[in-house]
């Protein structure tokens, strides 16, 4: 009776996850093996076409090990650049506490389109960088700062770097501060205490953070779209490209779903080698 | 020798004084506790000394050196902290290898002393367990092994008992004193509860407000308060305000009790004016019949409470607090005679509100 009532409790949340994750999945899993069809999203029968045709065109199966490099380079950047911030807002007074939570939450009020939109107008041939260091003479010929990696994944790392910074901050909030001092204690200098107890401590938040920050990174479509202008192709955009663009609904479909069991695997990768035993 | 002095110690939090004026010797070897009530800045002392909050004024001595403005990690201390504060990625040996490795003892050495320390704590069968898979009293006594293991000049303690159950409270008394004394370091308790500061300590230093109110021996701490306000924080105190009758040559001062019979307090100084404060407490007042106490008094309440009873008596006096053996077979309603033991009386100034101190 008592078990019975306990599944009627998850029972609405086991529905949505269903109805929304679990369904989609499969209905894309079955569409990924259709055959195509000219002129149509997809055709009669089954086949595997779309597969093959992912690993056998350089130009669809290059979009993977780009992705995930991408993913990982912005994961890196928000790692280095979110730790310090987190560590700063862990440590600071409760005046100050506040604020700095503001500040590092505010991207995200701003849309993502904007955001992107920003970095274009910061980092394009005739934008404020450009035009600023050719007006004082230092270059005659723009600096390639967008439609390449280097863009994408500097606003790709602004973009996410909250999602780095909240779970870091919990981590680190958590933690008792009489853990410092008693490692201050027993004879440890600042740096130390950092390396020895402080960030492995707070391991568990740069896990969740990493993870968060990749994923969202990997399936991220507007910013890769509009700072790299279509010249970087992640997996994402050509997902898109054949469901809208070319009508290819089983290759979309194939696409997807080798990105998802790719990233899976990344993952968990990352999350066996980051194990802690202890927690 | 004087292992750790404290000089008119003072601390401040922007404007509100935590400590003011703190002056303390703690001699070599000594168990000295820190006894008060919540706020009333015992731990700030012991931070000052571990030096993590810096000192506003004053100084801090250890073997008369002055390291007021040492950091931490360089004053040779061992902390335990209420929270245990143990790595909560570390093992128990990695965690009381770590300020061995901080010192750049050898790795031979480090294992040979974290294998007696875990010995000397009874942890040697979990020195590869997690904090997380110990129980408290396991904790405690890891962060106990931790500080100890790095042979420290002084042990610094925050209330290291205050999350464990009663019985494993009492157990780890016993477990701290008796290390201590086998070890033989200088140590510095704080707790805010009585019965730990006497049982353990060899001098007890009762704080209010942060200031010293009294340090002395447990037995002195309890039997001859420097305040009311002491007396009442260290146990159950019965103060009776009498007059004084007279001061006879042979020293003492008498002084006449409700009912006309008089009351010769031993242990007094020259005591001005017309009133005596005394205390007396309630183990120390036997109850006769009625006709042979110095004072008459009815039982309004009686607690039978295991090794003793306790009595609320109505006197001429006020009401009474009185503990006594089971043998006696009294009951609510009976009326008895209260004996005072006069070696026992302690007299003292009036420190309540609006008096003079
Ligand atoms: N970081 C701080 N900032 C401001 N005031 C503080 C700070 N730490 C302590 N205080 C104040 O200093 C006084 C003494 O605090 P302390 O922690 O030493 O008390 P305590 O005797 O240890 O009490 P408890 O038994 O509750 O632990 C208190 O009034 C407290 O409010
Ligand atoms: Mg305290």
């Amino acid at each position: 009776m008592k078990r019975f009532r306990a599944y009627f409790l998850i029972a609405p949340t086991a529905a949505l996850l269903f109805l929304f994750v679990i369904l989609p999945y499969v209905t894309v899993l079955v569409m990924s093996f259709r055959a195509p069809a000219d002129g149509q999203p997809y055709g009669q029968g089954f086949s595997i076409g779309g597969y093959t045709q992912f690993f056998r065109e350089s130009y669809y199966a290059i979009s993977l090990p780009q992705t995930l490099a991408l993913g990982m380079a912005t994961t890196f950047f928000c790692l280095l650049l979110g730790y310090p911030i987190a560590l700063h807002i862990a440590t600071a007074s409760r005046k100050w506490r506040g604020l700095l939570y503001g500040i590092v939450l505010s991207p995200l009020l701003v849309g993502i389109v904007v955001r992107s939109y920003g970095w274009t107008i910061l980092l394009g041939n005739s934008g404020v960088i450009n035009s600023t260091l050719r007006d004082l003479g230092i270059i005659t010929r723009p600096l390639p700062l967008m439609y390449n990696n280097f863009g994408v994944i500097l606003a790709l790392t602004h973009v996410f770097l909250p999602f780095m910074v909240l779970p870091l901050l919990s981590s680190l909030q958590s933690m008792d501060p009489a853990i410092a001092q008693a490692a201050r204690s027993l004879g440890a200098k600042r740096l130390t205490i950092f390396r020895r107890i402080t960030f492995p401590v707070s391991m568990p938040g740069v896990q969740a953070g990493c993870i968060l920050v990749f994923v969202l990174a990997i399936s991220s479509y507007v910013t890769p779209s509009l700072v790299g202008g279509m010249r970087v192709k992640t997996t994402t955009l050509l997902v898109i490209d054949a469901l809208i663009d070319q009508f290819q609904w089983p290759f979309g479909s194939a696409m997807a779903l080798i990105l998802a069991v790719s990233a899976g695997i990344v993952v968990l990768v990352f999350a066996r080698l980051t194990r802690m035993k202890w927690n | 020798m004087t292992e750790v002095s404290l000089r008119a110690l003072k601390k401040y939090y922007g404007k509100t004084a935590a400590l003011k004026g703190i002056s303390l010797d703690v001699n070599h070897g000594e168990f000295i506790s820190l006894l008060g009530p919540s706020g009333c800045g015992k731990s700030t002392t012991l931070k000052c000394i571990a030096g993590f909050e810096e000192i506003t004024q004053g100084g801090i001595f250890f073997d008369n050196q002055d390291i007021s403005h040492k950091l931490p990690e360089n004053r040779d201390i061992g902390m335990v902290f209420q929270s245990y504060a143990l790595f909560p990625h570390m093992t128990v040996a990695q965690n009381l290898a770590f300020g061995l490795e901080m010192r750049r003892v050898s790795k031979s050495e480090i294992k040979e002393r974290v294998m007696r320390a875990m010995d000397m704590v009874q942890l040697t069968p979990y020195a590869d367990r997690y904090p997380k898979a110990l129980s408290g009293g396991q904790q405690q006594r890891v962060a106990l092994a931790r500080a100890l293991v790095i042979e420290p000049a002084i042990l610094l303690l925050d209330e290291p008992l205050a999350n464990l159950d009663a019985k494993l409270r009492d157990e780890m008394r016993g477990f701290i004193r008796d290390l201590q004394k086998r070890v033989g370091i200088t140590t510095i308790y704080v707790t805010h509860d009585q019965d730990e500061a006497m049982t353990m300590s060899d001098r007890v230093v009762v704080m209010f407000d942060g200031e010293i109110a009294q340090a002395a021996a447990p037995e002195d701490v309890y039997n001859a308060p420097a305040s009311e306000r002491i007396a009442r924080f260290v146990g159950n105190a019965n103060i009776l305000d009498l007059a004084i009758s007279a001061r006879p040559e042979g020293g003492g001062i008498e002084t006449r009790l409700p009912g006309g019979t008089t009351l010769h307090v031993t242990a007094s100084a020259d005591w001005a004016g017309e009133r005596l404060r005394i205390m007396a407490r309630p183990e120390q007042i036997m109850l006769t019949a009625p006709e042979h106490g110095q004072l008459g008094g009815r039982i309004a309440k009686r607690y039978f409470s295991g090794g003793h009873v306790e009595y609320s008596i109505d006197t001429d006096c006020d009401e009474i607090a009185v503990v006594g053996p089971t043998t006696q077979n009294l009951k609510e309603g009976d009326t008895v005679g209260l004996c005072f033991d006069p070696a026992r009386l302690w007299p003292m100034p009036d420190d309540r509100d609006g008096a003079a101190p």
